[in-house]
């Protein structure tokens, strides 16, 4: 290589590398910032103040979704499996809110407890048939039923 | 090994060898395409939380995919361009620039008509969101920095440094919901079946879809340089030669 061009592509590599790690840096000083939503686990370990508008995000708790009879109004817990959270909304929920989902939830903590504004809901990156699906759960129901006699049998 | 390297550079070499191979990698598309689509849109299965909302993902994930490739594709063209000086990598860059920007325009509002039912909500600020549209807003500047310096030399150094240093934006993206939380899903592993999830009947036809849209690309812009090239390369001798042959 020609010591001019080497010259060049040295330049362009040192101004690319300090580049990189000047945003590296500050996007790893910012990163609370970044972060779309709050942990339960952050929420209980006081790092919000109360009143402050947040997003607070987590799966919702199976068999912790109470619906009002009378109006929109719905509680909910979220956790992340070391915290809880209880989470107050009155709306309309995304068809995909649902118990052992994940849930992203804006608005303000207040007496421990999180009063939303909006609910969104979070998809994984698993993607299944409905005929999968159907197969895996009475799977599921034939080994349910099966367990305990199948125990008994055996012993 | 550089004469080789100068016969790639060399715009004339690159007409002659795209004028064989667009014919096959045309027919390709539109078989892959053709299937892609057809099987994406049409047969793929419901998804059990979803429902059909799904098959946009065929369209989503590779057009995001390709966007994605378009930034680092330009950054390598333009190290060259500054350091060799080939004319050819210069043409690909320009031309790479508002096809990587409508495939980022794609990727977006294809995400946006998705998240609507899905999330509930058609944009959220979240990390892997607005780092791609900082792309698709990086690729418009660098289209605008194009048009706005008249010296085709001068435009085409200033367009290569920032290609280089928006490329830097590229692994931002792609590891955005990995180093922070976000509303977006990570990567799905395709190699892991874990619980029936993600199975065949999934990702078979992502995969053609993949091969049918990484193929809209390369033609995209394979026509595009070729125009780039008979139009600054018009008064050289060969280019004349097509011109009165296709007269005739």
């Amino acid at each position: 290589m020609k010591p001019h061009r080497r010259k060049k592509l040295t330049i362009i590599a040192f101004i690319a590398t300090g580049l990189s790690v000047a945003i590296g840096l500050s996007l790893y000083a910012l990163s609370n910032s970044i972060d779309l939503f709050f942990t339960p686990t952050q929420v209980a370990a006081g790092e919000v103040a109360s009143g402050q508008r947040i997003r607070v995000g987590g799966m919702v708790k199976e068999g912790s979704v109470v619906r009002s009879e009378e109006s929109l109004h719905v509680e909910f817990i979220a956790t992340d499996y070391n915290n809880d959270l209880q989470v107050r909304y009155d709306g309309i929920l995304p068809d995909l809110f649902r118990e052992g989902q994940g849930v992203v939830a804006e608005g303000m903590v207040a007496d421990g407890v999180f009063q939303a504004s909006r609910v969104l809901a979070k998809h994984d990156e698993n993607y299944m048939s409905v005929e999968v699906k159907a197969a895996l759960d009475a799977a599921e129901k034939d080994r349910a039923a099966a367990g305990p006699a199948g125990e008994s049998n055996g012993s | 090994m550089w004469l080789w390297f100068s016969k790639l550079g060399s715009p004339k070499w690159f007409y002659e060898l795209s004028t064989k191979w667009l014919p096959w990698l045309v027919v390709f598309m539109a078989v892959s395409m053709t299937v892609g689509l057809v099987w994406a849109l049409l047969f793929v299965p419901e998804d059990y939380q979803q429902g059909f909302t799904n098959r946009i993902f065929y369209v989503h994930v590779p057009v995001a995919s390709m966007s994605l490739a378009s930034f680092p594709l330009m950054a390598v063209a333009g190290v060259i361009t500054m350091v060799w000086k080939m004319k050819l990598a210069d043409m690909v860059a320009k031309c790479a620039a508002p096809i990587g920007a409508w495939f980022t325009a794609v990727a977006l509002i294809t995400g946006a008509v998705w998240g609507q039912p899905t999330w509930g909500t058609w944009w959220v600020w979240d990390a892997r969101l607005t780092s791609l549209l900082l792309q698709f807003f990086l690729l418009i500047g660098v289209i605008a920095l194009r048009s706005a310096i008249e010296s085709p030399d001068s435009a085409a150094k200033a367009c290569a440094l920032l290609s280089v240093v928006g490329a830097i934006n590229v692994p931002i993206i792609k590891y955005s919901v990995e180093w922070w939380n976000t509303l977006h899903q990570p990567a799905t592993d395709l190699t892991m079946n874990e619980n029936g999830a993600n199975g065949p009947e999934i990702w078979v036809p992502l995969l053609i879809m993949f091969a049918a849209v990484s193929c809209f690309f390369a033609v995209s812009l394979i026509l595009a340089t070729r125009n780039e090239i008979l139009m600054r390369e018009r008064r050289s001798q060969w280019v004349m030669d097509i011109v009165a042959r296709e007269k005739v």
